[in-house]
C-alpha cells in the first residue's frame, strides 16, 4: 500500500504519459476482442485459433496472452464491455426515460439482443459453456462476480422507480435477480429461433413482460 | 411453433384451455336453465330464455374476446355456418373484429426492423413511434417519406402468422368442441383457414389496394390509400395518408340532411361499384374503416378483408324488385340458387320467400318501383327487426348460408348500419341503376 502510494508521488511529474499508457493498453485490449468478434463470427468460437486473433490483431501471440489468457477471458471482457455500453445507453436514451416498466425492460432485453446479434454463433457457444458451473463464464463465477453485481444493480436502479411509484410492489434484490434468469432463459430461446427476422422471441418478450406486469401490478401480488 | 405455446395469454394450451371452458360454460348455463325450468315450471319461460341467451352471448364474447386473435374469427365465421349458436350470440360476434395485442414504442420499431430489416427512423423523414389507430393485427403510425410525403405505416404484431396457424391446428384437434366443428365440412374449414391466413399477409393486402384504388378510381369522392411498394412487404404496410376523421367526430359537427343524404347516396354508389364491376366487397363495412370529410367525401382504408363476389347482383336485385318469384317456377329457382347456393333443396330454400316478401313490403310500401330508403327509420323499425328476427330463425334452421353470400350478407349488414348511422335517405335502385350503366372501370 504504502509502496503504492510513493511509486503514485514519485510519477506526479508525468501524469499524462501514465494515462497515456492506460489508454493505450485499454486500446490493444479492445482491438483484440474486435479482431476476435469478427474472427468468431466468421469462424465460430472454437474454430478460432489464439494465433488467428493476435495476426489480426496486429500483435505477437504472446503479447496476446498479456491480455487475456484463454478465449474465456476474452468472453468474460466481451460481457463487461457489453454491460457498460447497455448502462450507458439506457441511462442516455430518451425513449426510455419515459417509457413504462414493461417496455422499458423490453428495451433493455432487445438492446442486449441487437448487440448480441453479429455474434450470435460464439453466444451460444458460450452460453453453452456458462451451463458449466466450474467455468469461468457461468455468471456465478468469481470472474463473473462483479460484473453479475453490476448487472444486478442497474436492473434495480431501473425497477426501484415503478416500487417507489406503488406501481409494483417492493421486490429487493428478488426482482433483478428474477429479472437475470429471465433475460437468460430468452437469450435461450432467442439462440434457437428460427422465426424471420427473430419475431418469435419479440411476442415471446412482450406478452412475458405484460403478463409480468399484469401479476405485479397493485393487488395482482395477493393472486 | 414456439413462444406462443409457453406464455400465458395465447399459447397453445391456455387457448385450448379457454376453449374447453366456453364449451363447459355454455353447457353449465344450459344445465342451470333446464334445472330452473323444472322447479319454476312453464311460466316466465320465454324471459329466462332470452335473458339466458344474452347471458351466454355476452360470456361468449368475454371468452372470446379475451382471446384476441383468430380464434374469435373463426368463432363468428363457424356460428355464422353451422348455426349452432343463438341469434343473439351472433349478433355479439358480428361486433367483433380481428385484433392483436398492442405494441409500445419500442416493439412497433424493433418490429418494423426485424420485417424490413431498417429501423423506420432510417428509412422516413419522420415516424411517429405513438400509433394512431387499431388495425387488424396490428397499429398504424404517421410518417412522413424522405419525398415529404404524408403516409401511414401498418405494422403487424410479431409472430401473428404462427399464433393463427397454432390456432387452426387446434381447431382441427379434438379439443375443440365436437359439437362446433362437427358440423362444419373441412371444405370449409379450409377456405376458413385460407381467409385468416390471407388477412396476416399486408402484401395481399396491398394488392386489394392497388385493385381497389384502380377500380373506384372514376367516382372522384372516393379516396382509397396508394401503396409504397418499397416501404412494404407481408409484416409492415405503408400507404399515402387519407385525410379525414371519424364517423363519430363527423356527426359531431351536425351536418345537414342533404349533405347526410349526399354521402350515403356516395357510399351507395361505391358499394354497388364494388359489388357490380369490380366483382369484390370491402368485407369490412363497419365505421371505423371510413373517414368522413367535410364536404361529402371519403376514404376507405383497411382491405384486409375483401370478398370475390361470386354471383351476379344485378340479376338478383332484378328478381329481388318484380318479386320475380312469383312468376315462374324456373325463377323461383334461380333467385333461390343466388342466394342460398345450389347444394341447398328447393323445398327447404323457398320457406325464406314469404318472409322476403313481407321484408320487402315495408322497405317498399308503395308494393312496386324504386326503393327509397330511410335508413335511420329502418334501423329503428321493429317491424324490421321483428321479421329479420324470424328470418334468421329460419335461415339458422334450414341451413340456408351458402358460403358466398354469408360474406356478402355481413358486408351488407355493416353497409346498412354505416348508412343508419349517417342518417341517410337514399334511392337505392337509382343508384343501382346508374352504376350498372356505367362504364366498368379500364383495368
Amino acid at each position: 500500500m504504502k509502496r503504492k502510494k510513493e511509486r503514485k508521488g514519485g510519477r506526479a511529474a508525468a501524469p499524462k504519459r501514465r494515462g497515456k499508457r492506460v489508454e493505450n493498453k485499454e486500446n490493444t485490449r479492445r482491438a483484440i476482442l474486435r479482431a476476435a468478434l469478427d474472427l468468431f463470427a466468421e469462424k465460430g468460437f472454437y474454430r478460432t485459433t489464439t494465433k488467428a486473433i493476435s495476426k489480426k490483431a496486429g500483435i505477437a501471440e504472446g503479447t496476446l496472452f498479456n491480455y487475456f489468457e484463454t478465449k474465456e477471458d476474452l468472453a468474460l471482457y466481451f460481457f463487461e464491455e457489453s454491460l457498460t455500453e447497455m448502462i450507458d445507453w439506457y441511462q442516455s436514451d430518451r425513449a426510455m426515460k419515459r417509457a413504462a416498466l414493461p417496455e422499458k425492460l423490453f428495451g433493455i432485453i432487445e438492446h442486449l439482443l441487437d448487440s448480441l446479434a453479429p455474434y450470435e454463433e460464439f453466444i451460444g457457444a458460450v452460453y453453452l459453456r456458462g451451463l458449466v458451473a466450474s467455468s469461468k463464464l457461468s455468471p456465478f463465477s468469481l470472474q463473473s462476480q462483479e460484473r453479475h453485481l453490476r448487472y444486478l444493480r442497474f436492473i434495480r436502479d431501473v425497477l426501484a422507480p415503478a416500487e417507489e411509484a406503488g406501481e409494483i410492489p417492493r421486490l429487493g434484490d428478488l426482482g433483478a435477480h428474477a429479472f437475470g434468469v429471465f433475460q437468460m432463459a430468452i437469450i435461450s430461446y432467442w439462440l434457437q429461433d428460427g422465426s424471420r427476422g427473430k419475431e418469435q422471441t419479440l411476442a415471446l418478450l412482450d406478452r412475458c413482460l405484460k403478463l409480468s406486469a399484469h401479476f405485479l401490478k397493485k393487488g395482482g401480488w395477493d393472486w | 411453433m414456439g413462444l406462443v405455446k409457453i406464455n400465458g395469454q395465447s399459447g397453445m394450451l391456455p387457448r385450448g384451455y379457454r376453449l374447453g371452458k366456453l364449451g363447459v360454460s355454455l353447457v353449465g348455463s344450459y344445465l342451470g336453465y333446464q334445472i330452473q325450468n323444472i322447479f319454476l315450471g312453464e311460466t316466465g319461460r320465454p324471459q329466462r330464455k332470452a335473458r339466458f341467451h344474452k347471458r351466454a352471448s355476452r360470456q361468449l364474447r368475454e371468452e372470446l374476446g379475451a382471446l384476441k386473435g383468430p380464434v374469435m374469427k373463426l368463432g363468428q365465421l363457424l356460428s355464422m355456418q353451422s348455426g349452432t349458436l343463438p341469434e343473439e350470440a351472433l349478433l355479439e360476434l358480428a361486433n367483433l373484429q380481428m385484433q392483436a395485442p398492442g405494441m409500445h414504442a419500442t416493439l412497433a420499431r424493433v418490429q418494423f426492423k426485424s420485417a424490413l430489416g431498417k429501423y423506420p427512423e432510417e428509412m422516413f423523414h419522420e415516424f411517429d413511434p405513438e400509433p394512431f389507430a387499431a388495425a387488424s393485427l396490428g397499429q398504424v403510425h404517421r410518417a412522413v417519406t424522405f419525398n415529404g410525403e404524408k403516409v401511414a405505416v401498418k405494422i403487424q404484431y410479431p409472430a401473428i402468422r404462427s399464433a393463427i396457424e397454432s390456432d387452426l391446428k387446434l381447431l382441427r384437434s379434438a379439443a375443440f368442441p365436437g359439437r362446433v366443428t362437427g358440423h362444419v365440412p373441412s371444405a370449409l374449414l379450409d377456405e376458413i383457414a385460407r381467409g385468416l391466413l390471407e388477412e396476416t399477409d399486408y402484401l395481399h393486402e396491398a394488392d386489394n389496394l392497388d385493385y381497389f384504388r384502380t377500380g373506384l378510381a372514376g367516382l372522384d369522392f372516393v379516396t382509397v390509400p396508394r401503396v409504397h411498394r418499397e416501404l412494404t412487404n407481408d409484416r409492415v404496410l405503408t400507404m399515402s395518408f387519407v385525410e379525414g376523421e371519424s364517423l363519430s367526430d363527423w356527426l359531431k359537427r351536425k351536418p345537414s340532411q342533404a349533405l347526410r343524404n349526399l354521402t350515403g347516396a356516395r357510399l351507395c354508389q361505391a358499394y354497388e361499384t364494388q359489388l357490380q364491376h369490380l366483382r369484390v366487397i370491402h368485407a369490412d363495412q363497419h365505421p371505423g374503416n371510413f373517414l368522413f370529410r367535410p364536404d361529402g367525401r371519403f376514404g376507405l382504408v383497411d382491405f384486409g378483408c375483401v370478398k370475390r363476389v361470386n354471383f351476379d347482383i344485378c340479376e338478383f336485385r332484378r328478381i329481388q324488385e318484380d318479386l320475380g318469384w312469383r312468376e315462374s317456377e324456373a325463377t323461383e329457382r334461380r333467385f333461390l340458387s343466388i342466394l342460398c347456393g345450389k347444394s341447398v333443396p328447393y323445398a327447404r330454400a323457398r320457406k325464406i320467400l314469404p318472409l322476403m316478401e313481407e321484408m320487402l313490403e315495408v322497405y317498399r310500401p308503395q308494393g312496386a318501383g324504386d326503393f327509397v330508403l330511410d335508413f335511420r327509420k329502418i334501423r329503428q323499425n321493429s317491424k324490421v327487426m321483428e321479421i329479420q328476427r324470424r328470418m334468421t330463425k329460419v335461415i339458422l334452421q334450414n341451413k340456408l348460408f351458402p358460403p358466398d353470400l354469408t360474406y356478402v350478407s355481413r358486408a351488407d349488414m355493416g353497409f346498412w348500419h354505416l348508412v343508419g348511422e349517417i342518417g341517410a335517405t337514399v334511392n337505392v335502385s337509382e343508384i343501382s341503376r346508374r352504376v350498372s350503366a356505367s362504364p366498368p372501370p379500364a383495368r
